[in-house]
């Protein structure tokens, strides 16, 4: 019971302004420190998970997040806010838990999906909500000249083997969908999970990504803007 | 921090205290407005006349520093004037006020006003307004402020949660923000207007607000 109201009090400074600080040092967990789990089932998450989002709530609750993701949750094409709409569900809930548990830092967005401002009941159902959405507008692209060189560094590198054949993802696996996704955001995410500044990424993927060029990085981006969205392209 | 907002604090408490001989001023003359207007001379299903003092029989206030609550949703009025009777929400004028409506009269009055229809707003620098429909409509991408649009809707209509803005005075608006953002006043829902305000310097708080006094909520 002290320790929980400890934590409460502790956390209270971050979440009643903007903590543009990162998570405490001493207390993150996320890739590169040691004892990293990818996907640790944290009391939260399982909450999430458990839970049976309902749309209109979290169309209701959305509100609040469309001042940046917009109107439609299709982000911006500058790909300072990526679209939402139509990434699966555990996908979602897999990133917000991850943020609110500061492996994922997001400082922009902090204030805005702390425990503070979102519940865990408006995540699951914001989670069903964005997935449910069918919005295809045109996204963000890349220059378009190396899509093809593109296509072969996915396959070579194994992004294939969780993001699927059309980038389509894996909703059981907690993969991304990345098809359709805005450019810019693509390649800044690639150089994020790169250099392990995105702390909550798959060990694999870093892996996958290790040593590899800018031009390169932009290759596989021009690529995954240009895949349909994954309705669109056929699969669930 | 801008150089505006590091005031010594001799000036601070020097501020306060005129802040604080106005609110009297501004109270004195909320409370002897009702006792001159003639009761026979109350609309059919009218408010009580100590909001009409302010507010106007149709809440819509034409004194710049008193919001026009016309048009606002029941709910939000309901849930403000609770506030202000609560002190969650603390205001020299309304805070006096509020203990005087019975929690019985506070949905009636929210209901009487949420029903009124806004009068438009005046735009003092149009300019500024032009400015400030970027930061409306499309948020400000460099310091993450998100756009005013999400919440408070595309012509400023707002929900039951998130305030009708448009049409209301500027100087109100302004207060409000800098409220916000000093955390003078903190009863925003899940803190969110005070993480906004934080990121938002006066010079855009005022023409976001010159955009807002020229939507039409509709
Ligand atoms: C102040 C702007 C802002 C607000 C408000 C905001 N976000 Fe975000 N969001 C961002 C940014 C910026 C990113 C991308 C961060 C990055 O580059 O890693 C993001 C990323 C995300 C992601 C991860 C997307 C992915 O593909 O991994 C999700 C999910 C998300 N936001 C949901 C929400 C929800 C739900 C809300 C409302 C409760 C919200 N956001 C409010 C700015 C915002
Ligand atoms: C082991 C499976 C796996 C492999 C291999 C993999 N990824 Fe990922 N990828 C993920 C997961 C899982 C996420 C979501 C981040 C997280 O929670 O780990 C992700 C996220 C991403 C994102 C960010 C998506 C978003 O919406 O924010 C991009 C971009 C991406 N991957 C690109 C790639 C590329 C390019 C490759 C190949 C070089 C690759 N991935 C290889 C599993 C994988």
């Amino acid at each position: 019971m002290r320790i929980l109201l400890i934590i409460a009090l502790a956390l209270l400074p971050t979440a009643s302004v903007l903590a543009e600080t990162p998570s405490d040092a001493a207390t993150y967990q996320g890739i590169g420190s040691k004892g990293y789990v990818w996907n640790k089932l944290t009391p939260e998450r399982a909450e999430a998970l458990r839970l049976k989002g309902d749309m209109d709530r979290g169309r209701e609750a959305f509100r609040g997040c469309r001042g940046c993701h917009k109107q439609d949750a299709f982000g911006r094409v500058d790909g300072i806010y990526p679209r939402l709409t139509g990434q699966y569900a555990s996908v979602i809930i897999k990133q917000l838990t991850d943020i609110r548990a500061g492996l994922r830092l997001n400082p922009k967005m902090e204030p805005f999906i702390s425990p503070d401002a979102v519940s865990v009941e408006e995540i699951a159902d914001i989670a069903v909500f964005l997935s449910s959405l069918t919005t295809i507008k045109e996204n963000g692209k890349g220059p378009g000249d190396q899509v093809r060189q593109g296509e072969a560094l996915y396959v070579q590198r194994g992004c294939i083997k969780c993001h699927g054949s059309r980038g389509e993802g894996n909703e059981e696996k907690i993969y991304p969908a990345l098809g359709a996704q805005h450019y810019s955001y693509l390649l800044r995410e690639m150089e994020l999970i790169k250099v392990g500044a995105r702390g909550n990424s798959h060990p694999d993927m870093v892996v996958a990504l290790k040593e590899i060029s800018t031009a390169d990085m932009e290759a596989l981006a021009d690529y995954l803007a240009r895949l349909p969205d994954r309705r669109q392209a056929g699969m669930k | 921090m801008t150089p505006n907002e590091s005031i010594s604090a001799c000036s601070l408490r020097h501020r306060r205290a005129v802040r604080v001989i106005e609110s009297f001023l501004l109270l004195m003359l909320a409370i002897s407005i009702p006792l001159v207007v003639p009761i026979a001379a109350r609309a059919e299903g009218a408010p009580n006349p100590l909001c009409a003092g302010c507010h106007m029989e149709d809440g819509n206030s034409v004194t710049p520093d008193f919001p026009k609550i016309a048009g606002l949703d029941a709910a939000y009025i309901s849930k403000q004037i609770m506030d202000f009777k609560k002190f969650k929400r603390v205001s020299e004028i309304m805070g006096p006020m509020a203990t005087q409506i019975s929690d019985s009269e506070i949905d009636a009055l929210a209901m009487y006003y949420s029903k009124q229809k806004r009068t438009p707003g005046v735009v003092t620098d149009k300019n500024l307004a032009e400015q400030g429909q970027l930061i409306y409509t499309d948020g400000i991408v460099n310091s993450a402020v998100p756009a005013c649009s999400g919440c408070h809707g595309e012509k400023g209509e707002g929900t039951d949660k998130f305030p009708r803005l448009a049409g209301q005075h500027t100087a109100y608006l302004n207060t409000q923000m800098s409220n916000f953002k000093n955390i003078v006043r903190n009863n925003d829902a899940r803190g969110v207007m005070r993480a906004i305000t934080l990121r938002m310097t006066d010079q855009e708080m005022k023409a976001a607000s010159e955009y807002i006094a020229s939507l039409k909520g509709e």
